[in-house]
């Protein structure tokens, strides 16, 4: 594994820490996914993970919450060491919303149920007051009107901005993005990546993963990139695009840019 | 030149041709007619011909078969008229028969307080209904030139038919773009069903002084009177159940009629078509006391255990607790202690409302109604258990006191309603990560599958009481049922286990990320989703449970097969002659079936299955 300059400012390197990830390694039978990654992520930062199919960038981000299981090193989130303790899963999955790729709302509940349920069955508030908040957070995300339909009525875009909401609402202090507009329309990109630079903006800690070169350079603290399980380079935006400093990332930003 | 302008388009008139080109509104289609479509889908090619013609051929012989069993000289439908309340109510005692009539207008009331509950109001078009009965009096003038009767019946029939039709089709002339509510509809059925009750000349057939008489006239009042009624409650209620749902939130009548439907009929079967003579000392003494202590001990134990984060006493409370349950069954087989069958219900009903309780923690108002559903739950149970082991004032020849259709129609509802929440559990434990529960479910199902229906009521209904430890022991009604089931669930299972794994993995990991617990996640989650795709499975499931039930009568049940088949042949005005009402039976199965598969049909339609 190599890492060619963190990219610490002074600035981030004061912030406490919020995810430390120390020598992860994980095997999908015989294929080894990550081949021993040192990560830590900062608290209010927005850090970018990039790399080619196959490197092994959501599996890492999987393992953060647990729906994967890494085989070897350690992970600590916001103070809380991933182990197969239950409770300590349970505690780390109520601090961190992920995105997914394919959205995965609800189908058979309509969009503001999608948004309470886990506050009104997992935080056990009422659902008047679950349903307020979700009704605020609908307006954040730009769609309060479509609270009452199902997600089959939706857009791809709409239907993504109401997944980000469904994780606001349980309050978390890290929020974890895997390829959130992959799956969409072009059209409809630049409204979900508005919706994540204003919850940048407001100073929430986000991973994302993500092929939007734009936002990342806009919006990112720090840039990861990833090939072959390993972590290639770490650097700030402004460096990584116009002064990489490894060849595979020169290689990769040829491709892509 | 000027043939030049008058070629050359200019820019405007372009556009303008353009504009009028993009048509605002669709081109109107005509509709076929009925000549067209036959043109088009029966005889468009040369092989299509032969087999249109063939196959009429084959359905008009079909037709003529059926109908000379209907009109055959020898097949008497007296034997059917005369025998109606038999095949309905087998021995039930005539001078109580008030009791069957409350029954049916409670189960009236509950549908027309079901219909307004949950606003069903489906626009009836005339158009579409019109076009119906057109298509039925075509039919009735096939059925009417093919019958093999004489040409009294056969005029008739056709002439039934043309004044169908044609008052059809001038209901459609006139009214065809028209609408009707839902009610309207409904009371033109009541109607309908009324009129024809009361003005039909059926004939008054009746076994009179041991004699059957067919005086002519139109059918019992006996019969008329009590239907008429039941169907103007029904509409009433249908009105009153409106009015309350704009007064009262339709949620809470919701709930209350899912819970009617669960409790009710037993309610009815139990209670009130059996008449319990209620032991009013023991009562007093022992019933009400025990059951108050269970309601109010159980009810402060689950508030407790609905504390959020409790932790691990709650846990172990809970686990004891299924621990004194389950120990009480043990140590009634080993004869350690006795203890009152119904005091051991209750505790297992405390043990399964203990290990729920966590996921229903919350604030307090959670936690109260939490506990007052147990409290409902404990009374309707001792209610209901009390009732059925006090014996019944009626004094009928055969047991049990329910046969005919009405024993069909008991112990097919109940097996449904109770298999669904048992095939649920298997399937669940199936498919669950933990050995021991994939195991014995795994076990269970692939006995039972392989085990013939037949085989497990005979060993329900004979060897059961053998096998339990003495001062328990199981009625033959309740053995029947605990073994179809038993026997159904195992189908269900399947058909549910199908459903969950239709659920895309994505959905697991977002409610996995989402914090949710393992359960909450099943219950809120995936067992929806499963339920849903799976509706068609179970529907079918409960058709052939419907119709499994005939099997009763080889455990000595006089189910409605049993009496058509058996019990009015042997009669000795009608004997043999167990054609006719073997046809009737076919025919009512057939209603009843059918309803069902159209309800399976509307519930997919509300819940949106195969679109969203």
């Amino acid at each position: 594994m190599t890492v060619t300059e963190d990219a610490l400012t002074p600035e981030l390197a004061a912030r406490p820490d919020m995810i430390v990830c120390s020598g992860v390694k994980k095997w999908f039978g015989d294929f080894q996914a990550l081949m021993g990654v040192d990560l830590t992520v900062k608290e209010r930062e927005v850090m970018v993970v990039l790399g080619p199919s196959g490197s092994g960038k959501s599996t890492l981000i999987r393992c953060i919450n647990r729906l994967e299981v890494h085989q070897e090193g350690s992970i600590v989130v916001d103070g809380i060491e991933l182990s197969n303790d239950l409770r300590n899963i349970d505690k780390i999955r109520s601090e961190v919303g992920m995105v997914f790729q394919q959205f995965n709302l609800f189908p058979h509940l309509t969009v503001l149920d999608n948004i309470t349920l886990a506050p009104v069955w997992v935080r056990k508030k009422s659902r008047v007051e679950a349903e307020k908040t979700g009704l605020e957070l609908l307006e954040r995300v730009g769609i309060p009107e479509q609270a009452n339909k199902y997600p089959g009525q939706l857009s791809g875009g709409q239907q993504q901005r109401v997944a980000i909401a469904r994780s606001l609402a349980m309050e978390p202090r890290i929020m974890l993005f895997d390829e959130p507009t992959s799956a969409l329309d072009p059209e409809m990109i630049s409204e979900v990546l508005d919706v994540m630079k204003g919850l940048a903006e407001s100073g929430m800690t986000m991973v994302v993963v993500t092929h939007e070169m734009g936002f990342a350079r806009e919006v990112a603290d720090r840039l990861v990139f990833m090939e072959a399980g390993d972590i290639v380079e770490i650097n700030n935006p402004e460096s990584f695009f116009t002064n990489p400093k490894s060849e595979r990332t020169k290689l990769f930003l040829s491709q892509i840019l | 030149m000027e043939e030049m302008r008058n070629i050359a388009p200019t820019a405007e008139s372009a556009e303008a041709a353009a504009a009028a080109s993009r048509n605002t509104v669709a081109p109107s289609v005509p509709a076929h007619g009925p000549v067209d479509w036959a043109k088009k889908n029966l005889f468009s090619s040369t092989s299509n011909t032969i087999q249109t013609v063939l196959f009429t051929l084959v359905i008009l012989s079909i037709l003529r078969w059926l109908l000379g069993l209907v009109f055959d000289e020898a097949t008497s439908w007296d034997a059917v008229a005369t025998n109606l309340r038999l095949l309905f109510s087998y021995n039930y005692p005539a001078d109580q028969y008030i009791r069957i009539w409350f029954t049916v207008g409670t189960l009236f009331v509950g549908a027309a307080l079901t219909i307004a509950a949950w606003g069903v109001d489906p626009k009836v078009g005339i158009g579409q209904l019109a076009g119906k009965f057109i298509g039925a009096g075509v039919f009735i003038v096939i059925l009417g030139l093919l019958a093999p009767t004489n040409w009294t019946i056969k005029l008739g029939m056709i002439i039934t038919g043309l004044v169908v039709g044609v008052v059809a089709g001038i209901v459609l002339k006139f009214f065809g773009e028209r609408e009707v509510s839902f009610f309207i509809f409904l009371c033109g059925v009541a109607g309908f069903i009324i009129a024809v009750m009361w003005l039909v000349p059926f004939g008054r057939n009746e076994f009179a002084d041991g004699a059957v008489s067919n005086t002519p006239g139109t059918i019992n009042p006996s019969t008329k009177v009590p239907w008429t009624i039941l169907l103007g409650i029904f509409l009433g209620t249908v009105l009153v159940g409106r009015a309350l749902v704009k007064v009262v939130a339709p949620r809470l009548l919701q709930m209350l009629m899912v819970v009617f439907w669960v409790v009710a009929p037993a309610f009815l079967i139990f209670l009130v078509l059996r008449d319990p003579q209620f032991d009013w000392d023991k009562v007093v003494k022992t019933d009400i006391p025990l059951a108050i202590a269970f309601a109010v001990l159980g009810g402060a134990l689950l508030f407790w255990l609905t504390k959020p984060g409790l932790g691990d006493i709650g846990r172990i409370v809970a686990a004891t607790t299924v621990g004194i349950a389950v120990f009480n069954w043990i140590a009634a087989f080993l004869g350690i202690y006795s203890m009152l069958q119904k005091t051991r219900l209750s505790f297992l009903l405390l043990a399964l409302f203990a290990l729920a309780a966590p996921t229903f923690s919350g604030e307090k108002s959670a936690r109260i109604r939490y506990a007052g559903v147990w409290v409902g739950t404990i009374v309707i149970a001792h209610w209901l258990i009390t009732g059925i082991n006090t014996a019944s004032t009626l004094d009928i020849a055969a047991p049990p006191f329910l046969g005919g259709f009405t024993l069909t129609l008991a112990i097919s509802y109940y097996v449904m309603l109770a298999s669904f929440p048992l095939g649920i559990i298997l399937a669940l434990a199936r498919t669950s990560r933990m050995p021991i529960f994939r195991v014995l479910a795994t076990i269970y199902i692939e006995f039972v599958r392989g085990v013939p229906l037949i085989t497990i009521l005979f060993f329900f209904s004979i060897m059961v009481n053998l096998f339990l430890p003495g001062g328990m022991e199981v009625s033959e009604l309740a053995a029947v049922f605990l073994g179809y089931t038993l026997f159904s669930a195992a189908y269900m299972a399947e058909n549910v286990r199908g459903g969950l794994q239709s659920i895309r993995r994505g959905q697991f990991e977002a409610s996995d990320a989402l914090g949710l617990t393992t359960s909450q996640r099943t219950i809120f989650i995936v067992l929806p989703q499963a339920l849903r795709v799976t509706i068609p499975n179970l529907v079918g499931q409960s058709i052939a449970t419907f119709k499994e039930t005939s099997l009763i009568a080889i455990v000595g049940g006089f189910d409605l097969l049993r009496i058509a088949n058996q019990t009015i042949p042997n009669q000795p005005d009608f004997l043999g002659q167990n054609r006719p009402a073997l046809l009737f039976i076919c025919a009512v199965y057939w209603v009843f079936a059918y309803s069902m598969s159209r309800a399976s049909r509307s519930l997919e339609t509300k819940l949106g299955v195969g679109a969203r």
